[in-house]
């Protein structure tokens, strides 16, 4: 999902999915880094695709960050593949306060990685959030037992979050773009693939070309 | 532990009332799903298979391997269970066994040798495709069809994986590129043909490239590569699913290649047919006179309604007997007749010019031939459709099915169905694939059938200065009486098969078994290693012919021609018929918009979605000092994630339904419950 160059300024979209049980604040999350709200009322996500959060990255390079939240059917653990396609990068997410959330994230970190890869076959980056952690109790998460869940389980790393108190979000989010950029370096992997067709965008060059009679 | 998460789950559905429900995840069904689910509509979709799409799906090679699997061991499941079913109502069993797919044959050609064992590279394939099976279990699918192939090597296979989990994102990197492999072409500007590539590259000319054969082993290891269509369609570029698609915004979900060639079998060669001015101004097979020809006859059928003195005489004959009467050559008639119209000789004048004028005006509106082919293949179309219905509310249940239908005695109407587990789901409309309707409720019986044929193959039919090319070949009966067989080659960068392979499909009405109508096409046109392995024979003549390592032969049955009339059933049930022969899917298109229109006469059919960009959020002000921490209340519970057209229609279709406060609460209790992992059991 790579950008193209223009000269100078590298421009990159990159699709980032949010995964994770029902409840835990995957768009709570999303609705704090890209719009900055917060809201107390849970409602079950619908109609909700992705966000898009455009980030200056630096001098030279622009990202778009589409974020996937999930629907509906997920929480029945049957994603279509459209969902996963052409990912570079995963949030997986659970909620502080309810250790079944967390019992859940090998199943979603398994599922993920079954489903989609980068073009060389490796797991796409993907980073670990322990959401609600203004909710935390005292003492319950041990930072090297998460240290070694995570190189067990094969995220990047982990972050406490609050998408109540804007803590950590950002960073999580600056964390595995970074990994994504790193990841992209090394895979000329579009160029090989010829041109793409977007149906919303009919192709002018093709027009002067053809069109018969 | 997937089926037991899903029969969990199912319970947590069942609590939901006045469903829609919509059984097998074919490309109709998923269009109607999106578009009640869109307007407001609870869907509920349910498939006993694993996977979505149904007879439309595409697998990985391996997950088709298991699919071949299920198929040759099919065989009655389901013992007739005696429904629990209340006074007043009555149960009608839908058929629990799926006959749609037959003569399932596999032939493997490819050497079954194993190559090095290569570190890094994963065999993602099977676990993409996410059956409940063990390893071990898949082991033996991949054992009964590489009968030689021997432990170790599975575990050398398995030992590459463990390598390849372990080692970090940079490990495996230049693996994408097997030594020796063919690498994928660089950047190729598609459609742009010069001159001098015009001329159809003689043999001769293309250099015998050192290649490196690939065996079975690298086939399977590489099988996530490929994305395998039980259909084979493409989409016309003003044909109504293209159009579907931009109206509806699912087109968000997906991306598209233009076909670049149309290439026609004929006196034993395969050869491009020119349909483009361009193409045609460009040909080196054309004489200047039948460039002439060909450019006077095309412009004549793009608007021949104007025209009528051309053909009216013409209405009451064949098509074929039209095109003799113009001055066309033998070859132009042929090019007209099989790759433009894409007719049979004898269909009437009107419609043949009909079918001429929709291949001309499909021309540049993406590329230079009227075809799309979705990337990943065609059955990422139903699965962008079951997405958009997702995404409204819509609720999957795979690996589940449905026993029976509870019908109301008194208003004939179909008021539950009884699920696999024996639970029963209210719901107001059942939408059913023709394959599950028993005999009892059918009229008359049509047994119509597609041939298919799934073949692997190491080189282009017709090999060009790129290797990235998708074509679409006409193929002319080869013998009297034999069928017209279109066939649909797809090359790498479709993101259907692996680097260096090209995937072929092949389809026809069938008259006989599937192997029996396309086996002579596939021995004209591929050379059939004789033993599995064997080099094709570099240097004879025909060492130009790509060579076939896999095939797969199937017959689907073909519905598309029965009637509702035809059912015996419920008002409120409605009937999808399974994929037809024809190139395009208008067929599936229109029939869903048709049961929409019964459904929900008054609403729209997939209107545009809104953009993720104009998504206005409803949030408590900026900084999280909402209200204090009230749980879901119950009159707001109800999903409307402040989305601008939505959020309103929500609140009118809640204000509509008188059932609609039951259902809300019992949302809240779905959404409430502790979600359980499917670990914990
Ligand atoms: C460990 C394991 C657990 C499984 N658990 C479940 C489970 O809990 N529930 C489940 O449904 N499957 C489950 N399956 C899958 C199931 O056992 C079969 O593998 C699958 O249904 C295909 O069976 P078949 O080849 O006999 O095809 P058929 O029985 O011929 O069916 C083929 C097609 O018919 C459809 N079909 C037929 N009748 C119905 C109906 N009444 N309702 C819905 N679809 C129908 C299916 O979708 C499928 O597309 C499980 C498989 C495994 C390996
Ligand atoms: N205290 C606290 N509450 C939070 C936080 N994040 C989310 N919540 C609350 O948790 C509930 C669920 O949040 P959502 O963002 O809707 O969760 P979700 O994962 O998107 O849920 P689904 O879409 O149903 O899967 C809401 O009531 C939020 O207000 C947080 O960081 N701290
Ligand atoms: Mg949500």
């Amino acid at each position: 999902m790579a950008g193209g160059s223009v000269s100078e300024c590298k421009e990159y979209l990159f699709k980032v999915l949010v995964i994770g049980e029902l409840g835990v604040g995957k768009t709570s999350i999303i609705k704090r880094y890209v719009h900055q709200l917060f809201s107390q009322h849970y409602r079950a996500t619908i109609g909700v695709d992705f966000a898009l959060k455009v980030i200056n990255w630096d001098s030279k390079t622009l990202v778009r960050l589409q974020l996937w939240d999930i629907a509906g059917q997920e929480r029945f653990g049957n994603m279509t593949r459209v969902y996963y396609k052409e990912a570079v990068g995963a949030f997986v997410v659970f909620d502080v306060t309810r250790g079944s959330t967390f019992e859940a994230v090998s199943k979603w970190k398994h599922d993920l990685d079954s489903k989609v890869k980068l073009a060389n076959g490796s797991p796409i980056p993907s980073v670990l959030l322990a959401n609600k952690c203004d909710q935390k109790r005292e003492g319950s998460n041990n930072t090297s037992l998460m240290d070694n869940f995570c190189k067990e389980t094969g995220f990047l790393g982990w972050f406490e979050t609050s998408a109540k108190d804007n803590i950590n979000v950002d960073e999580a989010a600056r964390f595995l773009v970074e990994n994504i950029l790193l990841n992209d370096k090394g895979l000329p992997y579009e160029e090989s693939n010829g041109e793409r067709i977007k149906l919303d965008q009919e192709t002018v060059a093709a027009e002067s070309k053809s069109g018969c009679c | 532990m997937y089926p037991k998460q899903i029969a969990t789950s199912l319970d947590n559905v069942i609590t939901i009332r006045n469903v829609n429900i919509f059984l097998k995840l074919g490309l109709s069904e998923s269009v109607i799903a999106a578009a009640c689910s869109r307007v407001g509509q609870r869907v509920l979709h349910v498939d006993r298979r694993s996977y979505y799409a149904g007879n439309w799906a595409s697998f990985t090679f391996n997950g088709l391997l298991s699919w071949i699997e299920e198929y040759k061991q099919a065989g009655p499941s389901d013992e007739a269970a005696q429904e629990k079913v209340e006074e007043g109502e009555e149960a009608l069993a839908l058929s629990s066994l799926d006959t749609s797919i037959t003569n399932v044959e596999v032939f493997c050609y490819a050497s079954e040798e194993p190559e090095e064992v290569e570190e890094g590279v994963k065999d993602g394939a099977a676990a993409a495709w996410s059956v409940p099976q063990t390893p071990d279990s898949e082991g033996e699918v991949e054992r009964c069809l590489l009968e030689s192939s021997s432990v170790e090597e599975e575990e050398a296979v398995l030992a590459g994986d463990e390598v390849a989990q372990a080692s970090g994102p940079d490990a495996g990197a230049e693996e994408t590129q097997p030594e020796g492999e063919v690498p994928p072409q660089a950047y190729e500007t598609q459609g742009e043909w010069q001159d001098e590539q015009q001329a159809s590259p003689s043999p001769a000319e293309s250099q015998p490239e050192p290649k490196k054969q690939i065996t079975y082993t690298k086939i399977v290891k590489e099988g996530r590569r490929f994305n395998i269509d039980l259909v084979s369609k493409l989409m016309y570029s003003r044909g109504s699913l293209v159009d579907l698609l931009i109206k509806s915004n699912v087109s968000r979900y997906a991306e598209f290649k233009n076909v670049t060639r149309i290439l026609t079998y004929r006196n034993g060669k395969v050869e491009q047919v020119p349909c483009s001015r361009a193409d045609v101004f460009g040909s080196k097979q054309l004489t200047v006179v039948e460039k002439r020809m060909l450019m006077k006859f095309l412009t004549f059928c793009l608007d021949f309604e104007q025209h009528p003195e051309e053909y009216q005489d013409f209405s009451v004959h064949s098509f074929w007997d039209f095109l003799l009467t113009k001055k066309l050559t033998e070859n132009l008639r042929h090019f007209i007749l099989h790759s433009i119209a894409m007719v049979t000789p004898d269909v009437c004048t009107v419609e043949g010019l009909r079918a001429t004028q929709h291949f001309l005006r499909c021309l540049g509106r993406y590329g230079n031939t009227p075809f799309l082919f979705p990337l990943y293949g065609l059955g990422e179309i139903p699965q962008c459709f079951c997405r958009m219905c997702a995404v409204f509310g819509g609720i999957y249940c795979l690996r589940q099915s449905v026993r029976c239908l509870v019908l109301d005695k008194e208003s004939g109407k179909c008021k539950a169905v009884i699920d696999s587990n024996g639970q029963r789901i209210s719901c107001s409309h059942f939408v059913v694939e023709d394959g599950y309707i028993g005999l009892d409720q059918r009229k008359n019986v049509d047994s119509r059938q597609i041939s298919r044929a799934v073949l692997i193959t190491d080189r282009s039919i017709l090999p060009s200065d790129s290797e990235q090319q998708i074509s679409l070949v006409t193929v002319p009966p080869v013998e009297p009486g034999s069928p017209v067989v279109r066939m649909v080659e797809l090359c790498s960068s479709t993101m259907t098969c692996m680097p260096g392979t090209y995937l072929v499909h092949l389809t026809c009405s069938s008259s006989g078994s599937a192997r029996e109508d396309l086996a002579p096409v596939v021995s004209r046109l591929f050379c059939i290693p004789v033993s599995p392995g064997e080099e094709s024979k570099e240097g004879e003549e025909g060492s130009e012919v790509p060579s076939v390592l896999w095939a797969l032969y199937f017959n689907m049955r073909d519905t598309s021609a029965v009637d509702r009339s035809s059912y015996d059933l419920p008002s409120n049930v409605h009937v999808c018929t399974s994929p037809d022969a024809a190139l395009g899917s208008d067929h599936a298109i229109k029939l869903a918009e048709a049961v929409f229109r019964q459904l929900l006469p008054e609403e729209e059919f997939c209107p545009p979605a809104p953009n993720p960009e104009d998504i206005i959020y409803d949030g408590e002000g900026p900084q999280g000092e909402g209200p204090g921490f009230e749980e879901a209340d119950p009159a707001e519970a109800l999903p409307s994630q402040g989305e601008v057209e939505s959020a309103e229609r929500q609140e009118e279709a809640e204000d509509a339904g008188e059932t609609g406060d039951v259902a809300k609460q019992e949302t809240v209790a779905v959404a409430e419950n502790e979600p359980r992992p499917a670990s914990e059991e």
